[in-house]
């Protein structure tokens, strides 16, 4: 058998002069191109988002307020008094005038179920993977069948649930402490405690993934050198897992943050004292004389800018955490 | 520090399907105060389990463990007072090795932070990791690691040090020298140890005492030289020792064990130890076979044979012998095969016969092991003749498997342990 010699790469071309491989310029290419893709209605969104109704009217929806295209060289016509004229922050003002009572209650349902989530999960998860006992297996297939069941099977049940139990009536006397009120606080506590329940499945899975690659036998060495079972997950298991907390805070930040349906029907109105972000926005800029879509626009970043600052905070632990 | 003592333990394992395996059989033992015993046998003999069982990892099917008179059976693990030092080392990977040996004293002891410090600094400066108290584990080496594993365990002071293969991670070479590390640090603290091996060097040369366990039965406890000189079955006699004892299943006439292709004639005394059992196994260790180069000088004791390699060793030299036609090697193997029922060493016996159709598989089994002194010289191929003594040479039942001679030692006396 022959071998054939190593091919000469396309970087260096006869006359010596080095000229960019063709493979590299086409990747760079696709690159290029995904960028676009996947940036173009991000810009077009912000774009629109700080027009006027004139801007909007006269613009495409992708170029800056005043800039329009036209049929002769440099085939854009821009003029930069129309486009000061045309620009205005209004939207974003009032886009955060409306939807910071919002933001508000969604953090306040929002926050507390992602730490719970969290906390159950790696706890459920501790029990199910590095503690044996009797029935494991059972339990941890009702776990997994907990991912698995749909909003739309739990919505009337929910509401039934929630109707029966009344936690603004049973407890009454916490609302009236300080800070707290009777038209608010008791939703979200309703959808803390719903948003917690849904999510501690999915948490347990993803925690169990990170337990069962741990060392057993570390585990039994922490039993031997004298660590009950609290001890070993407060002093072993926990702090080996906090690359996996930075995975599911992120996930189940945003997953909770833009939940919809759960809102709808246990909120059900937007002009509720409990509202969260999600259900305002849906009504933002909705008029029966049409629809604002610089409001809608800026809207939308506004409600998107908590998912993207947790991102942000959580990105190195998160990188380690999916290497896991 | 503690007497340890196994009273007729014996461990079940239940499987998924309901089907139930002795990994553990009535296994009796007691170790003394401070003394170092090693848990021999190949791999899934029980002996992991046993250690575990003493540690309070695995539950006690059946029968006692005490340690200084008390029954620890329900003890929790984290009650035993304890140390363990296991095979992966089993470091937490987030603490720094300081962290790594407090946590033993900060969760058993109400020890201060102050005192803790000091014994860690104490057991570091010990095992001679003193500069590395501050790194992760993961910055260290293999050997570092292994040296934080038994820190952390002798830091506790514990009534009894439980390892399991703790050295078997480590490079030969590294692997040598914490062997002898070990037994002076035990020598030093003075504190019972159980220790698990699958290797048989370590056994030898680090127990005070040696148990030897196949398939969950405990075949033999004693001293290492005991156990080598004096095994009580097959199973031991090929186990201990390495290169192991060469077997060849013989049969007794009169006093003469009778093979296709030789007869030898056992001393008298010897003899009487064997009357009555018709199906025998003849054992001599590999250093006991004296090669006679002039086939003219055979005798009663001697056995033509063929040399068919040599490996030098420097010293020594491991000379591999075929035996003529007929000879039949009874080599019941370790790993594979249950010595304790009789009936497999004759299927051994039976298969290694057949040369032809054995091929490599059959010659290995067919094989004498000799080793000879490393300045004499010997061709691939020569014609020879081998000569067993008689005062060399173990008989076992072959059914049975237990040990009815063992050889003769002229200084039994001066050798302690034996």
């Amino acid at each position: 058998m022959t071998t054939a010699p190593p091919q000469e790469t396309d970087s260096t071309s006869s006359d010596g002069i080095r000229a960019l491989p063709l493979r590299t310029a086409g990747y760079y290419l696709l690159l290029l191109g995904l960028v676009v893709f996947y940036l173009l209605p991000m810009e077009t969104g912000f774009m629109t988002s700080i027009k006027t109704a004139v801007g909007v009217r006269e613009s495409l929806p992708f170029l800056l307020p005043g800039t329009d295209l036209s049929f002769q060289i440099p085939f854009v016509e821009f003029d930069v008094d129309t486009m000061l004229e045309q620009t205005t922050d209004e939207k974003w003002r009032d886009a955060y005038d409306t939807l910071s009572r919002g933001m508000v209650n969604s953090m306040l349902f929002t926050i507390p179920s992602t730490i719970l989530c969290a906390i159950f999960g790696s706890m459920a998860a501790y029990g199910l993977t590095l503690v044996k006992w009797r029935g494991q297996v059972f339990v941890l297939a009702l776990f997994i069948a907990g991912i698995f069941i749909p909003y739309q099977a739990v919505i009337i049940p929910l509401t039934e649930l929630y109707g029966f139990i009344d936690l603004q009536y049973r407890l009454g006397a916490i609302w009236a402490l300080p800070f707290l009120s009777e038209e608010r606080h008791p939703t979200i506590l309703e959808l803390i405690i719903t948003h917690t329940a849904y999510g501690i499945p999915i948490c347990t899975v993803l925690f169990r993934a990170q337990y069962q690659t741990m060392s057993w036998e570390m585990i039994e060495a922490a039993r031997l050198d004298g660590a009950g079972l609290w001890r070993i997950y407060r002093r072993i298991v926990l702090p080996l897992s906090i690359p996996m907390f930075s995975v599911v805070f992120i996930f189940q930040f945003t997953q909770i943050w833009n939940e919809f349906l759960f809102s709808v029907t246990l909120i059900r109105s937007s002009v509720d004292e409990a509202a969260s972000v999600t259900l305002i926005l849906g009504q933002l800029g909705q008029a029966i004389e049409g629809t604002d879509f610089p409001l809608r626009m800026a809207g939308a970043f506004v409600a998107a800018a908590p998912t993207i600052v947790v991102y942000i905070l959580f990105t190195d632990k998160f990188a380690e955490g999916v290497r896991v | 520090m503690a007497r340890a003592k196994l009273d007729e333990v014996t461990k079940i394992f239940t499987e998924d399907d309901g089907s139930e395996v002795v990994a553990v059989d009535d296994v009796t033992l007691d170790i003394d105060d401070g003394e170092f015993l090693v848990l021999v046998g190949p791999s899934g003999c029980g002996k992991s389990t046993t250690l575990r069982m003493v540690a309070g990892l695995e539950t006690i099917t059946d029968g006692e463990i005490r340690l200084d008179g008390t029954v620890i059976n329900d003890v929790p693990a984290k009650d035993r007072d304890i140390a363990m030092v296991f095979q992966s080392y089993a470091l937490y990977p987030h603490m720094s090795v300081r962290g790594n040996m407090s946590f033993g004293l900060e969760e058993s002891t109400n020890l201060g932070d102050d005192e803790i410090a000091k014994r860690v600094e104490e057991s570091a400066g010990m095992m001679g990791i003193g500069d590395l108290l501050d790194r992760k584990p993961s910055d260290l080496s293999g050997g570092q690691q292994q040296r934080v594993a038994l820190g952390r365990a002798i830091v506790r002071d514990p009534a009894v040090f439980l390892m399991d293969e703790p050295l078997s991670n480590l490079d030969a070479k590294l692997r040598a020298q914490m062997r002898t590390e070990l037994q002076r640090l035990q020598n030093e603290l003075d504190v019972t140890t159980i220790y698990v091996t699958h290797d048989q060097t370590e056994a030898m040369t680090m127990g005070d005492r040696i148990a030897i366990l196949d398939d969950g039965e405990l075949q033999q406890v004693g001293t290492p030289l005991e156990c080598y000189h004096r095994p009580k079955n097959l199973f031991v006699a090929g186990f201990i020792g390495d290169p192991p004892m060469n077997f060849l299943q013989v049969t007794n006439e009169d006093g003469t064990l009778i093979d296709h292709s030789f007869e030898y004639p056992l001393p008298p005394q010897v003899a009487s130890a064997v009357e009555g059992t018709d199906s025998l196994v003849l054992g001599v260790r590999p250093e006991d076979i004296e090669l006679e180069p002039d086939q003219s000088r055979a005798d009663d004791h001697t056995i033509s044979a063929t040399i068919d390699v040599v490996e030098p060793m420097g010293d020594e030299n491991v000379v591999y012998l075929r035996l003529a036609d007929g000879a039949t090697i009874a080599r019941p193997d370790l790993a594979e095969q249950d010595a304790a029922e009789g009936t497999h060493v004759n299927d051994a016996a039976v298969e290694g016969s057949d040369d032809a159709k054995e091929g490599i598989a059959g010659e290995s089994r067919s094989t004498i092991i000799a080793t000879i002194g490393g300045m004499q010289h010997f061709d691939d191929g020569q014609d020879i003749s081998i000569r067993i003594p008689p005062d060399a040479i173990h008989v076992f039942d072959a059914d049975s498997t237990e040990a009815l001679h063992n050889r003769t030692l002229q200084d039994a006396d001066a050798v302690p342990g034996i």
